[in-house]
């Protein structure tokens, strides 16, 4: 449906004025939202682009061209940078979506206390990552913590174990409250699309014969394939960017264990004060955002939903 | 109706409980933490249920440290946020039902695109803006850069609620002697209550979670929000673990409490929000 009729813009000069009445009735509706996006996300966008074509120091600042993106690019903290997201992003996606799944498909079969189960399993979810980053320095606390205690009981460890202090478990650390954090939202999308899985196919698979592993493959996996791109698509885009899980557990460290890309471009803008070169990894950091956004939008119905209109 | 054996129920339950153990542990300790007294904080081996809980940390840290003040700073920010994002939202979405349907996609397709932006890019050119027009340190500019996370989800929310309202109540309205203001704010707003509440519940949560634009934006210990202040405590020379875990049950209080009043609107706002956009 178009908003205006053509047979009202046409016709008599009344009707006409009519028309460009209601037209600017329309735009003072959406010129807020428009002003804005322009004051907080276009502006200050074009500015980060045109920041990271200059050397800032302080209140000056010259333009050196692509000097900053020459520097960024031949220097091994960057790539640095760029693997340890690719481990960090790929090793927690891996992890949300297999316990996600697994939790999903536990509390779709417990139909009594699915909704107080519900709430439980999404609460690390719902307070500030910051939050509960800061929960997890007090549970990894080496002197007096409570999981060096736990595991010293248990005879896993026999001394206690520096979490953050060594790169190696520093990034396991991370990885272990990035998981606890991001399971549930995993959990809740996936049992929302279990739901919409028609029960008669299920029935059919069991009429056949086929074993519980076999309904799984055979019937729950093609009809949650969709969700599971979009999921996946979407908790890369948001693991890639994260920031305060790990700039409030080890801000990068020790020695640069876990400077993903994000806490890279914090570190340098905002510790080293070098804006211009901080920018120019953040524009970097776009692009690879950007082409996985391009592939979530177009994998998602939004496109076509939108089309049918 | 499937029959499951007893065994089968078992192994089920058991995996569950200790899911949950695991998932649930980490506030357990920090409630735990929180309620013991400074002596018993460092205690080896740990006690797991104290017998001597006290409030005294949530006194101290509430009459000794600013954290009250924290509080007020997260709520002014979170409710201005809300405020101004569904208000710009309605108004958006609304315009694009009714006005301009055929750029309604684009337009969500661009705020879908805005809504990927990594924050840590935008903050730095906001920063250096904010500190141009000396608003660092303002309610302000954590209002503005609040308002816009959840815009993109907002407006697509609304759009969709906007367009199952029948025009004819709108042109009903207009029949009545009302202007297109009048119509929007005392007939079509009150029929799309059940989206503005969950956009507006997002966009609350987003805002109180959010962590490190109030960490750039804000020098001055007096405007710290409630997640900068206790990462800060965090820096200090010898930290009070039951303090600051005292501190984190006060930051986590008000979310859980609207979480667990309004869980079905927030599901449906989460998963429709992600599957659609």
């Amino acid at each position: 449906m178009g908003s205006i009729a053509p047979s009202e813009a046409s016709g008599s000069t009344v009707s006409g004025r009519r028309f460009r009445r209601r037209r600017l009735v329309g735009y003072a509706f959406v010129a807020p939202v428009f002003l804005f996006l322009c004051a907080i996300i276009v502006f200050p966008l074009g500015h980060a682009f045109w920041t990271s074509l200059q050397r800032v120091r302080g209140l000056r600042s010259t333009f050196v061209g692509a000097a900053n993106y020459v520097h960024v690019l031949t220097d091994d903290t960057f790539w640095h940078s760029l693997w340890l997201s690719f481990a960090f992003t790929s090793v927690s996606v891996a992890l949300h979506m297999l316990l996600g799944l697994a939790l999903a498909l536990l509390l779709d079969e417990l139909k009594s206390a699915r909704t107080a189960l519900r709430i439980a399993f999404l609460s690390p979810w719902m307070v500030a990552p910051a939050v509960g980053a800061t929960i997890w320095l007090w549970l990894l606390e080496p002197q007096f913590g409570v999981v060096n205690y736990l595991l010293r009981v248990a005879g896993i460890v026999d001394a206690p174990v520096a979490w953050l202090g060594e790169p190696a478990l520093a990034f396991a650390s991370i990885v272990v409250v990035d998981v606890w954090r991001g399971v549930p939202f995993v959990m809740l999308l996936m049992l929302a699309g279990l739901q919409t899985v028609p029960p008669e196919q299920y029935e059919a698979a069991s009429m056949d014969g086929a074993s519980a592993w076999q309904r799984f493959r055979f019937v729950t996996l093609p009809n949650l394939r969709y969700l599971l791109i979009v999921a996946t698509t979407l908790d890369v885009i948001n693991t890639v960017r994260h920031y305060d899980i790990i700039g409030v557990m080890t801000a990068g460290g020790p020695a640069e264990a876990t400077e993903v890309l994000p806490v890279l471009l914090y570190n340098t803008a905002f510790r080293a004060n070098r804006f211009g070169e901080a920018a120019a990894i953040g524009v970097l950091l776009l692009l690879i955002v950007l082409a996985l956004s391009t592939f979530y939008i177009r994998v998602t119905r939004v496109g076509r939903e939108e089309a049918l209109r | 109706m499937k029959h499951r054996s007893p065994m089968r129920s078992l192994l089920l339950w058991s995996v569950v409980v200790v899911a949950l153990a695991v998932t649930l542990f980490p506030f357990y300790w920090m409630l735990n933490t929180s309620l013991k007294p400074a002596t018993e904080v460092f205690a080896s081996p740990p006690t797991f249920v104290s017998t001597q809980w006290t409030l005294d940390a949530y006194s101290t840290i509430l009459s000794q440290r600013p954290v009250g003040r924290y509080f007020l700073n997260s709520l002014i920010v979170s409710l201005g946020a809300t405020l101004l994002s569904v208000l710009l939202a309605a108004l958006a979405a609304y315009g694009f039902t009714r006005f301009f349907e055929g750029a309604a996609t684009a337009f969500i397709v661009f705020l879908l695109f805005t809504k990927m932006l990594p924050e840590t890019l935008l903050i730095i050119p906001y920063f250096r803006l904010m500190s141009e027009l000396g608003l660092l340190n303002t309610h302000l500019a954590l209002i503005l850069a609040y308002s816009s996370f959840a815009l993109p989800f907002s407006v697509w929310m609304l759009i969709g609620f906007f367009r199952s309202i029948p025009r004819e109540i709108d042109e009903a309205a207009t029949i009545d002697g009302a202007t297109v203001w009048q119509s929007f704010f005392q007939v079509i707003l009150p029929l799309a209550r059940p989206g503005l509440v969950a956009v507006a519940l997002f966009t609350f949560l987003i805002a109180w979670n959010s962590y490190v634009w109030a960490l750039v934006l804000t020098t001055d210990s007096s405007m710290y929000v409630l997640s900068v202040g206790i990462a800060n405590m965090v820096g200090e020379y010898r930290v009070q673990w039951n303090e600051l875990m005292a501190a984190a049950v006060i930051a986590a209080l008000p979310v859980m409490a609207l979480y667990a009043l309004l869980e079905r609107h927030l599901v449906n706002a989460i998963t429709a929000g992600a599957v659609k956009g």
